[in-house]
Parts: C-alpha cells; structure tokens; sequence
C-alpha cells in the first residue's frame, strides 16, 4: 500500500469502511485477482465466463487467449471491452441493460489501469496452492509474541492504528476457557491462575504461564466438544432423518468420534481421509467406519410417495454440498446444474466429483462402546471354547462333519423358479420394492407398519407343489437387515396366496399351505415394546408355523436379539394339495405377504416388515426336512476340500446343531450368543460391489442422464497423484493434498472465524473468486503452511492463535476504533461476541453447579414443552422424554437434535437443525432470546440452584459477598461497586415484597422441583433465585469478552 | 445484530435501496449517540422497497397436504365422462406418481360446481361461504410445481427451492420491507390440522438470511410465544424490576465496553417485556364482537383454523408484516369425499370471513391474502374403493384476494382432466416473483450474498411477474 496516499484514505474511510479492506484500489498497481477478477466475475462471466450454455458471443473473458478478442494490452483506450462499458448506445452498452448488471465509474477505471498495465492474468488467489509468506519486519511498540502479531501489526501500522491493551488476566481467563473448552472457568480456576498470568511484572513468567494454562486447556476432554460443535454444523449432524417424518436416527458414535478426534489432535489430513474413505483403509476398525457418518448425515425422506433414487440423488447432491464447503471451502452446488457461473468448476466436473462419492451403499451397521466391545469378545470366545469342547468330546468331528455334509449334499431339492414380480401398488402403502439382479425385491421408501403386499409371478410348470420364501440381507437394511426394523428384523404375519391359471381366467384356485419348514424357527414372544400397536389384540411372534396359521396376529420371526438374527433365512411352503397346471398353460401365482406386528406410528421407528425377499415356486415334491442356512447350502455345492478354514467353521456351527447328543453344549452356545450385546447403530457408508456409472444429469435433473462421467477433479485444483487405492479413498486423500489449495486455508479460516467473530476471508463458506477479498492474504497463508508443516495438527494452529498478542487484546470498543474499524477487520482489538447457542446454556448449567460434565453417549432430553413433539406442531407425534436425572444437565451438544422441530432455546440462539452443511451462523440478538432467557424453566432452573449453591457455600458471608460469588460464577469477575449496588438494591426490594406477602417463595422456586434445596429456607431460596436469574441473564454472561 | 449482519443491512441500503453515500454518513453519525444506534441498524426497521409497492401485508392460508383441485375449483365434466376409463397413453408419458400406478382409472369429480358472483367463478358445492366472496377472488387454475412429495413440494412452495436451508418467503418478506411492528414479531406462523406440515419449520425457515427474519410460531392455545409467561411466582411489578436491573448493569456495562451490540440487547429485553403484554391482548378475543366470532365460525376457547384467521386479521391490523396459517388435512389418498367435505367446513367459512372482515376494516386493498396447497391431486383414482387421489404437480389451483389482484377474475386453464395446464401457466416462482412484485419489489434485484452468489427467492431459472392478475 502506497503511504503517500494514507491522508486521502483515511478521510474516505470514515465514509466506506470497505476501502480499508482493498486499499489497492486506489494504488498504482492494480491487482488482477484481487481487484479485476471479482469485477469480471460479477459482472460479465455470467454471459462470457466458463459456462458453455450461457455464453454470448462466443466471448469468454475468463481465459487470457480469448479475451484477447477485446482486449489491447497496454491500451486501455484501444480495447473494445472498455469501449462497450462506456457505450451510450443501449444496443452496445455492455453489460447489456436487462441483465440487471452495471459497473460503477469506479470499477471502469480499475478496469482501464489494468488493461494500460498491461492486462496480465493471474490465478484467482485460492486457487494457487498457500507457500510460506515473509513475516514482516515491522518496528512497533506493540506486543509481537508470534508471527500471527508481525502481521496484523504490519497492517495497522499502514492505517496508523494503535492495537488496543492486553485483557485483563480475569478476561482472558475466561476467554481462553470459553474459546477452548466451551465453558466458563470456575473460580478456583481463576484463583489459580490470574496471579501467575499478571507474572508479578515479569513478562517471562506471566507468558510461561499464559502457555501452560493453554495447554491446560487444550488438553481437557471439553476442548473436543467445543470444537466438535462446530464441526458438527458443517457436517450437518443431526439425530433424526429429516423431511416429513423425521424419525429418529443413532448417529452419536460419529458426534463422539468427532470429539475424540479433536482431544487426540488428530491431523486433520487424517481426520477427513477417514470421514470420507475410513471403510476403504486397509484393516478398517468400527472408528473408521463410523467417522463415513459424515457423508451419511445427509437427511432421508421415507414420505409415503418418494421414489428411493430421487432422495438417494438429493442426499448425493447435499454430499457434494458439505465437501464444498467444509472441506475445500468452495461454492460447487450450481455446478450440479450448469457449469458454475463464476467458478471454473464445470457441470461436467462436478460429476467428476460426484462419481467418487456414487458407489456406497447407505449403510446402517451395529457399533459398540469398548465395555460392549470387550463383552462381545468374551462372548465370542465362549463359544469358541465350547465348539472346541465338542472337537475335544468328538475327536472325528471333522470326518463325521464331511460325511454328514457328503449325506446333506446327495438329497434332493426341488427345482425352484424364481418369477418376476408385479406388486399392486393399493397394498404397498407407498413402500417401494426394488428389484435386485438376483430376483430378489429390496424394499425401500416409507416404511408402513401394518399391510399386506400382494405380488404377482407367473410360473411355468406342470402342477405347483410349494413357495420358497427367502430372506436375504442386504447392506442397505439396518445391521444389514434381513428386516427393517431398527434391528434388521421382520415379522412374517401370514403369507397367503391364489393362482389363476391361463386356461380358466375367471377361476381362483386357493391356495392353502399344508406345511411349512424353515432354517430357523424362534421361540414364541411376546411384541417388544416398540411395536405396541394400541389396540387390544394380543400379538405374539415365533415359528414357521405361525406364517400359515390362517392367524393375523401370530408371525414367524428373526428376531432373537443376537447377531444371528442378521442373516439369510429361508422356508420352504407346502401346497396341502398340488394344483395341476394342464399342458399349454401357466398359472398366474399372488402371493400376500401380510405385516402386521409393527407399532401404531408409522412415522417413528415402528416397522416390523421384511427389508429384502425372493419367492421361488416348483413342482417338485417339498423335502421332509428343513432348509439348511444358505450360507450352509451354498458351501455343500463345492467339494469339501475346497472348503477354506472359515468355511469348515460355517459348516460346523450347523452340523453341531444336527446332533442330539449335543443339546446340552448347544444350548450353552445359544445362551452365550444370547448375551451378545446389543450395541446400538450408526449410518455408514458401505462400499457396492457392483459400480453405479455416474453420468452428467442435465439441469441436475436425476431423471436427465446424459454422457457417462468417469471419476475426475476439476482442472483449476491440484492434480491427483495416481494410485492403486479404491477411487473414493484416492479422493479422500487428494482433497488434504499438501497441493491443495483450499483446504489448509479453509479450516485455518473457519478456526480464525470461532476467535475473531469474522474469518480473514468474511465468506467463510466460500473462497471461490465471488469471495471477499482477505484481510490479511499473507497471515492466512502462513497460518494454512503452518497447518499443514506441523502434520495437520489443529491443536498447533489453536496454541498460535491463542499465543498471539493480536488474540490477548482487550475487546472493548474505543470511539475511535468505533469509527475507523466497526468491523474490526484490522484486529486492533479482540472480539467482543455472545456465545454460540450452546454455549449459552452451557454457561448457565456450569454457573449454577449443575452441569454434568460426562463426555459422549447418546443424545438427551432436556426439558421442552411436549407439544412441540406432537401435531400440529409436528407433522407426526414424537418421543421426549424429559430427563430427570442428570441427564437433564449435560452439555447442550448432547441435547437429542430433531431437524423439524429444534430444540427451542438453542434454535432461538441461532444453532442450525442440521438440514445442509453450515460453516457460518447467524448471529442474531432478538426478544426471543430475552423471553427465553428469562422465562425458560432451565434458565430458571439454573438460576435457583445457583441461588442454593451461592446460600450453601457462603454460610457466613453478608448479601455483598453473596452477591460477589454468584457474580463471578456467571461473569468470571466481581461486580464494581456501582454494580453491587443495583443488585443489592434489587435483593433487598424482592426480600421486602417477598416478606410483605406480595411475592410466594414456593411459587418462585417451584422450577427448582427437582433438586435437592431443603437447606434454604424458600424465602432465602426465593430471593436470592430472583437475584441470580438477573446476573444469568446479563449480556456480559452469554458473551465472550 | 451484529456488527457483520448491521454492515450487511447497510450495504443492503446502499445497494438495493438507493440509498446514497450521505444517507450512510448520516446513519454512520447516528450510531455515536447509543440510543440511535440500533435504530439506524435495526435489521427489522421498516424500509422501502425498490418502488412503491401496493400491499404492506401478506396472509398465507397454506393448505398443507394439496387440496383436489378437480373437487374444488377446477370443474372437469369430461373426466366425469370418463370415469372409470384408463387415460389416454400419451397423458402419461414420462409421468411418475407418488403412490399409484399411473396406468390407473380415471374418477370424475365428487362434488356439484356452479357459477358464483358477477364473475361467474365455478366453485364446488363444499365451499359455498368461498363461493360468496367470488368476485373477490382471483383464481389462478394453471399452477405448476416441480416436486411432488409433501416435504420437498412445501418447501418449493414456501422457499422457492426443494432443497432445504432457503429462506422462506416471509423471512424475504421481512428482509425486504422489515417490520412495522415493535412489540410483536414481523413474520408469525399458526398451525393447525390433523399434523404439523410435512416440511417442518424449514417451511418458516430463514434459510441463508440471519435469523431474526425466520417466522415465529404462536400457538393459539396457552401462551402465544414460547416462554412469554412470567415464571411461577413473578408478578408484573416482579418481572419490571428485574428488567431495570439487568438494563441498568447492561448499560453500566456498555458504558464500559462500548459495544452496540448491549445496546440492541437492551432494547431486545424491552421488546420481549413489551411483547408479553402486546401478545396475550392480541390472543384476547374478548374484544371482538359475537358477531365477528360467528362469522368466522370462531370459538375463542377451542384452537382452529377460524380461531387461526381472526387471529390474522389481529396481526396484521397490529403491523406483523407476514402472517402463515398452516393447514395440514388435504392429503385424500383416501376418503377424499368425507375429508374433502370435514376440511371444508373446517376452513371454507374462516376464509370467507377473512376477506369480508378485511374488506370492511379498509384492509383488503393493502393485504394479499394467499390460498392454496403445495401441489393438486391426480385425475385418476387411488385405492380400491374409488375415493382417493394421488399426489399431483403438474396442475393446481390457487386463489388470492385483495393485494392489488385483479378481483373476479379466473386465469389459466388446465386440460379435460386438470392433468396439465394448457393456458397460462404459473410456475411457483411465477407466484413469488408476482407477490414480491406487489410488495414493491423486483424479484431479480431482492437479493441476498451467499456463497459468493446474489441469491434470490426466485432463483436462476426464469421467473415473470404475471401481470394478467394485477389490477
């Protein structure tokens, strides 16, 4: 920046803030990606940019060659481009009037200086990879503790702008513990440590100090919640599907890997690698597969009419979306559509993109805690143990087991044939059943609890004899199905069915099924809970029987809460008579499929029905005995010696259960499969074993494919290097290449963003060439090199922020700082800012004593009002059970997060429902916010029970001591003498009234039902209550000073 | 606000509003003196749009779960005719349905239409008080959406874009023109029915735009607003003064630190103590005439859509600038002739009322009252009993009244069976574009930076103002 010019700048200034940010504008040499890039962007690529479709005139004035055409380097004057600006002529006049586009005088002559300079071309700023920036050699009074201060010192001494003071040591306390840990320091904390960061006037010790408190910090187990909060926004995280039914989902395992990943420092190459590709690392571990919930956070519509592909298009597209902007920092979305505007990401190439993204299975797999984890292994080893104790009892095991399987293989089976279905669409209620290669029927979309499908094959044969049901897993049915049930199970209520033969249209001929044998047939139970379908009917589920007992209310099931139940199953049914199908015609064979054990709510988690089935049909006879499990059968059809050792174990686990004389060992196995834990679920991404093709979509319309896209990035990024790797592993690893030239800036920024309020580049959503210029190019650089030379690792970056003078300044505002810098772009200040959401209630929670401090574990219900959770609020009713233990006082981010209904006080504080990635909160200051702070009944909850802590542990203590200690518990300093005075004065005024009979104590403490406060007095209790819910709701609370 | 979001509504002036440089110096020297201060960045000041608009208000009666045009306002004696008969092939041709198979039977319409008003507006027997304000309507028979499921149609429908996190069209409503109202909020949602809507409150969403234009819920039973009612135990006089001393601590404290933003927190606490009283009067129905209760069909104890429109007149007659009244029931896949008649009484009088009741109070020409679902239902039958109708987007219809809308008149025209629209076609963004024209703006130029893009309610397909509705 040219110094002769400082004058004329800064009386501007106090009129155009925005000129401080882009001084170059008015010095000598005019910066192309800076200064004529955004000009050309926003107001001439529109019709002459990279978009093929829209382009006029064949003019693309994004390319140096071609804008050639009307441009004279050197020769402002000469050039046609400038000339069509200043034409008067409507029809010449660029950019043409109707397109709503106009230059200002301004950006003409920038325009003008740049061509007379010569016209040169340079990359956008983001899109050249970050190097190493000089640090500026700056001579300056003020405190430069790192290179971030060298910096922003550079700077402010160009604007002549004197930083501002340090912060007070009580300040930056609970700055720094705010900033790291989400929550306000305690005052012992503060004791501790105000002294030995005012070092006594010993600058050495006070900084040694400073550091360790830091690395106190950052090394608590709250560092990783605070910061995965806002990495959850990006990831758009969320404990519910979304859309109309917005059923509950479990995703917590990845919000917890989240914040275990921040406490272990994880490098963040590492960190998006294993959330984008983890399942495809070599020896993946359940963490790795649980960090690809990022991907699945996307929402899933299940309303009655959606088409699966549709919204499995949709979540793809959101996918794309949340890559965009949280990894590499850019704007793709319009790409999905057209070739971006401004951008250089073409159409094409983003489905380039999309084809890494295109093969996976959405995946719902079981995942367990370590104590889970470590039962499960026992579990495992029992059973080994005792399959070893029948080889120990049965030293020939291994010869009967083939000759067994030699005797199994030589029965006969029936031929079966496997007809194509047509299902009538009445009796499907909306659920869409998706024909697989094998014949099979994988059944997706709405999820009714209670109907009775009806499909329809032809069969081909000379009389039908039987129906083969098979239930088949599938990786897209949860714990791999074969049900739908949260469980992958299903309830088979009856299967029933008729045949018309061609010969005879107008006759239905019955079926009636004589008998039925299965694989495995369960023991009769009682319906679990959750499939309670309010009516008096009495339902009960178990064997094959109950498919054919011509009662509705009684299934054969898989469900036997072990891991068991998540395999294939299959039955075999047969016809009490064969119907004969005379030569030269076939019979139109339906078959009903009634499901009829699921709950009443269809728009919670209450299915009970079959997630993937194939029905075969014969003529031959049906065996006496009973299907073996296919995974048996599959290995009888090759010979034994080609049988691997896991293959032998598969066979044995069955043959085991063929011999009488083991029941009692047997039975042991089943008791110690029976306490398998349960362990809960997780959306994951699965890898498909037959690749999707990913073609370009016209419009990104799903229904308009045009040319196939193979798997490529963008031309204008960093090249991928060539690997063996699977594809989307191979572009995990390309988006954190140390050639990237976003990622680095992008994560630096958004960490800079959470310190500052604003990022050195403002959009911090997008740092394409539509995005603000940055406040400091060379410190953001430096910031993402450094990143990325210290192995990715954030905790490096958070203790340099931190560690800088530019960070430790106090926040207040001076008339002058208010007038040069409101926006505060130069960093003479610190920031002055109200908490985030969560936050907010995180304050309130600690300062009353009443914050469970646990880490992870499923979400919680924190008290709301019910009728948010039912119609007409919510499209459907919804579970909230209030917890009453202390569960109700976990940190906010464990508050259970519906997308269609937000928890009220944390959506009133600007948190997002997670409905598409979110880099950049509001930030918002509303009545809303005053009601629920003073009115909410855990605000107010909080406010009593820091009245109780504040009477409990001042025994001897007068009001102003009192009112000293709940002071500092929510604001982390003492009041000034003037403000003891108005809440004395306010004290006193409530006691009086309460005294007087004007005001009922056990009224005022009846939010406080919960807790334990018989030794206050109510009047005491009530009073002081009063007082706290004044301190919990003052602006320097939920603020970051 | 914000410092960010503050500088963000000024540039808004600057850019969208004409506002000049001297206006923002102005402005600038304002925000010295603290009590000016967040009224010249107060993101919720009333403000002019890009030319004189003719409405100051808008009530949505969003009828969530897309009512059956053909039973209610588009009269379709052929397919009466064809009851029973497959479509014609190339009807169908490309057409995906939510629920049924395409290839499925034609079912005539289930209700008598006959001609109202001077107009002349065909009106299905089922809505006879609607038919009574006929020529007060302007009905728009050719709408046209792109989606066809509730969630992603409602949210097409109320934020211009299938996809969630756009900002809704009261949030543009109350960006544009702000409020006119200090004690109660600017954009406020009622909701009643069988369900809550499908697309949640994404449908009230604030989308990109900050948070303090997303639309408020009220409730019509208990309190109005969430945590409006002073705790157990604290009276009035209880309530004030714990006011004064947080203000008082909050201006010893702006003192102290200079930031604006204690200001605004002041004031937002005066709002919110000015709105527990302003929203129990509102709720009162104490003051509204037999009379008016009876025409609405109101009954002030019971929560219902009547209750729902009264109390939309109260809101707008109080300066709330966008008022939404969810209605979710008109999903008939089945039972379309009992439900359609239970949703009409339900809703048919209250309508009604709310156009005479606005009329009479000089209202009408300034508010743009809105009705319609997010999509219409097939001409061919769903179920077995011949008394359902799947989902449908390829033809609606929609009415609207008052505004500065041509009353009377009756636009577009869909084929025999109400499958396509033949004449006139309105895209939803067609509707936006038209609404934000009537509120004084051009739906190219109302627009919002995001992720380095004008973003806009209308988007970047095209999108015309339909001047064949405007008066």
């Amino acid at each position: 920046m040219n110094i002769r010019l400082l004058p004329v700048l800064l009386g501007l200034l106090t009129v155009l803030l925005e000129l401080s940010l882009c001084p170059t504008a008015l010095a000598d040499q005019v910066d192309f990606a800076n200064d004529v890039r955004p000009i050309l962007a926003d107001t001439c690529y529109q019709c002459h940019g990279p978009d093929e479709e829209s382009r006029a005139a064949g003019l693309r004035l994004d390319r140096p060659d071609e804008a050639l055409a009307v441009i004279e380097p050197g020769d402002a004057a000469a050039s046609e481009l400038i000339t069509r600006l200043l034409a008067s002529d409507a029809d010449l006049v660029m950019p043409p009037p109707d397109s709503g586009k106009s230059l200002r005088p301004e950006q003409i002559q920038t325009l003008k200086r740049w061509i007379d300079q010569g016209a040169e071309f340079q990359s956008h700023w983001a899109f050249l990879a970050p190097e190493r920036p000089a640090i500026p050699v700056v001579e300056t009074d003020a405190a430069i503790k790192n290179p971030i201060d060298a910096f922003v010192q550079a700077k402010l001494q160009a604007t002549a702008i004197t930083p501002s003071a340090p912060a007070s040591a009580e300040t930056l306390i609970r700055r720094l513990s705010l900033d790291l840990t989400g929550l306000p320091p305690e005052p012992a904390l503060i004791d501790q440590w105000a002294p030995r960061l005012r070092g006594d006037g010993d600058a050495e010790s006070a900084n040694a100090a400073y550091a360790q408190l830091v690395n106190h910090l950052l090394s608590s187990e709250h560092f990783g919640e605070r910061w995965a909060r806002l990495w959850l926004d990006a990831a758009r995280y969320a404990d519910s599907d979304g859309y109309e039914k917005d059923k509950p989902r479990e995703a917590w395992f990845y919000r917890d890997w989240v914040i275990r990943s921040f406490n272990q420092d994880r490098p963040y190459d590492d960190f998006i690698i294993r959330q984008i590709a983890g399942d495809l690392l070599p020896d993946a571990t359940q963490d790795d597969r649980v960090a690809t919930g990022f991907l699945r956070n996307s929402m899933v519509n299940e309303e009655g009419g959606a088409d699966p592909e549709q919204f499995r298009m949709e979540a793809m597209f959101d996918r794309m979306d949340a890559v965009g902007k949280s990894i590499l920092g850019l704007t793709i979305q319009c790409a999905q559509c057209h070739t971006h505007k401004y951008d250089p990401i073409q159409h094409e190439e983003y489905y380039g993109l999309f084809a890494y993204l295109n093969n996976t299975h959405d995946a719902i797999i079981p995942v367990y805690t370590d104590a889970q984890q470590a039962q499960a292994d026992q579990v495992t080893a029992d059973v080994s143990k005792l399959e070893q104790q029948i080889k120990t009892q049965i030293p020939d095991w291994h010869a009967q087991l083939i000759a067994w399987a030699d005797q199994a293989a030589q029965r006969s089976l029936p031929q079966w044939q496997t007809p194509p279905l047509e299902f009538l669409d009445r009796t499907l209620g909306g659920s869409k059943f998706l024909e697989q290669p094998d014949g099979s029927y994988l059944c997706q979309g709405y999820a009714p609890t209670n109907f009775r499908p009806q499909a329809t094959g032809t069969f081909d044969g000379d009389r039908l004899t039987g129906v083969r049901l098979e239930l088949l897993t599938h990786p897209n049915l949860p714990r791999n199905g074969p049900g739908r049930s949260i469980d992958g199970t299903w309830a088979l209520s009856e299967i029933s069915g008729q045949v018309v033969l061609s010969g005879a249209p107008d006759k239905v001929i019955p079926m009636k099924f004589g008998r039925a044998v299965a694989d495995r047939s369960p023991q009769v139970a009682e319906l679990k809970p959750r499939y309670d379908n309010k009516k008096d009917n009495k339902r009960t589920t178990g064997g094959i029987d109950f498919a054919i007992d011509g009662d509705d209310a009684t299934a054969w099931t898989n469900e036997i809460d072990t891991p068991q139940a998540n395999q294939d199953q299959t039955a075999w049914f047969e016809l009490a008579q064969p119907i004969e199908i005379p030569d030269q015609q076939t019979a139109t064979v339906e078959i009903h499929l009634a499901q009829r054990h699921g709950g009443w709510n269809s728009d919670d988690n209450q299915t009970f029905n079959i997630g993937r089935f194939r029905v075969s049909l014969t003529a031959d006879p049906i065996p006496e005995f009973a299907p073996l499990p296919i995974a048996v059968a599959a290995l009888l059809k090759k010979p034994s010696a080609d049988w691997s050792a896991d293959d032998t174990a598969v066979v044995f686990s069955h043959w085991r259960t063929t011999r009488p004389e083991l029941e009692p060992i047997n039975q042991q196995i089943d008791s110690a499969w029976a306490s398998y834990p349960r362990g809960t679920t997780q959306l994951t991404l699965a890898s498909r074993n037959r690749p999707r093709t990913t073609s370009l979509l016209h419009r990104g319309e799903f229904l308009s494919p045009g040319v196939e896209v193979r798997p490529h990035v963008p031309d204008f990024l960093h090249d991928m290097q060539p690997s063996d790797a699977p594809s989307r592993l191979q572009f995990a690893r390309w988006l954190v290449d140390r050639d990237s030239p976003t990622t680095a800036r992008s994560i630096v920024n958004r960490i800079w963003q959470a310190y500052f309020g604003t990022g050195l580049v403002e959009t911090s959503d997008d740092l394409g060439t539509q995005s603000s210029p940055p406040s400091h190019p060379e410190l953001l650089d430096y910031l993402a090199v450094e990143l990325m030379e210290n192995g990715w690792r954030l905790k490096h970056l958070h203790r340099l922020i931190v560690g800088s003078a530019t960070y430790q300044q106090s926040s207040d505002l001076t008339p002058e700082l208010a007038q040069r810098d409101p926006q505060n772009r130069l960093l003479a200040r610190a920031a002055r800012f109200r908490v985030p959401a969560e936050t907010v209630r995180d304050i309130t929670l600690a300062a009353s004593g009443l914050l469970d401090r646990e880490v992870g574990g499923r979400s919680v219900y924190p008290p709301a009002p019910e009728f948010l959770f039912q119609p007409p609020v919510s499209y459907g009713p919804k579970v909230w059970d209030v917890a009453r233990d202390s569960q109700r006082y976990r940190r906010a981010l464990y508050t259970f997060r519906f997308r269609s209904v937000p928890y009220p006080m944390l959506e009133n504080f600007d948190a997002v429902p997670g409905n598409l990635s979110c880099v950049r909160r509001s930030l918002s200051n509303t009545p809303m916010q005053a009601l629920t702070s003073l009115n909410e009944p855990m605000f107010l909850e909080c406010s009593i029970a820091l009245a109780a802590k504040t009477l409990g542990e001042t025994p001897d203590a007068d009001d102003a001591q009192r009112i000293d200690f709940a002071f500092r518990r929510c604001t982390g300093r003492l009041p000034t003498d003037s403000e003891r005075t108005v809440l004395v004065d306010y004290l006193d005024r409530q006691r009086q009234r309460i005294a007087a009979g004007e005001l009922d104590p056990e009224q005022i403490i009846s939010p406080a039902a919960l807790l334990d406060v018989r030794d206050c007095p109510p009047d005491q209790l009530a009073a002081w209550g009063l007082l706290c819910r004044v301190i919990v709701n003052l602006d320097e609370t939920i603020t970051r000073e | 606000m914000n410092l960010t979001n503050t500088i963000r509504s000024r540039r808004w002036f600057m850019k969208d509003c004409g506002v000049g440089l001297g206006a923002i110096a102005a402005a600038q020297m304002m925000a010295e003196e603290s009590t000016a201060a967040h009224l010249a960045t107060d993101p919720l000041a009333a403000r002019a749009p890009h030319f004189p608009g003719k409405i100051k208000n808008v009530i949505f009666l969003f009828m969530a779960g897309a009512p059956s045009h053909l039973e209610l306002f588009d009269y379709k004696p052929q397919l009466a005719k064809f009851d029973g008969t497959l479509p014609p092939a190339e009807l169908l041709k490309g057409y995906r349905a939510a629920f049924i198979n395409p290839n499925s039977k034609l079912l005539g319409p289930k209700f008598q239409f006959s001609r109202h008003g001077k107009c002349g507006a065909q009106i299905s027997e089922i809505l006879p008080h609607t038919a009574q304000v006929a020529d007060d309507l302007t009905i728009v028979k050719s709408m046209t959406t792109d989606a066809f499921n509730h969630a992603p149609a409602q949210i097409m429908m109320n934020t211009g874009s299938q996809l969630f996190g756009k900002p809704s069209l009261g949030a543009w409503t109350l960006y544009g023109l702000g409020s006119e109202s200090k004690d109660l909020p600017g954009f406020v949602v009622f909701s009643s029915g069988k369900k809550g809507p499908s697309g949640g409150n994404s449908n009230w969403g604030s989308g990109y735009l900050p948070t303090v234009y997303s639309g408020v819920q009220l409730r019509n039973v208990g309190d109005p607003v969430l945590y409006l009612s002073n705790p157990n135990g604290v009276d009035g006089r209880a309530q004030r003064d714990a006011l004064d001393a947080i203000t008082a601590l909050n201006q010893q404290h702006l003192a102290a630190t200079g930031d604006p933003e204690i200001a605004t927190r002041i004031s937002s606490y005066e709002m919110a103590y000015r709105m527990q009283a302003s929203a129990p009067e509102l709720m009162d129905l104490g003051a509204e005439s037999q009379q008016t209760l009876d025409a609405y069909g109101a009954d002030p104890d019971k929560p219902s859509f009547a209750k729902n429109c009264l109390l939309a007149r109260r809101l707008v007659e109080r300066g709330v600038r966008f008022v939404q009244l969810f209605h979710e029931a008109w999903d008939q896949h089945g039972d379309l002739v009992n439900g359609l008649k239970n949703n009409c009484k339900d809703t048919d009088q209250a309508c009604a009322a709310l156009i005479q009741d606005l009329k009479q109070r000089g209202m009408l020409d300034e508010t743009l009252v809105i009705w319609g679902g997010e999509f219409g239902r097939t001409p061919m039958v769903q179920g077995g009993g011949g008394d359902g109708r799947d989902h449908h987007p390829n033809a609606f219809t929609m009415w609207m009244a008052g505004g500065g809308m041509k009353p009377g008149v009756t636009l577009g025209e869909s084929d025999d069976f109400g499958f396509n629209v033949t004449a006139d076609k309105v895209h939803v963004r067609d509707l936006h574009a038209t609404i934000l024209h009537q509120m004084g703006f051009d739906h190219t130029r109302l627009s919002y930076k995001f992720q380095g893009l004008d973003q806009r309610l209308t988007g970047v397909e095209p999108a015309r103002v339909v001047t064949e509705l405007i008066a």
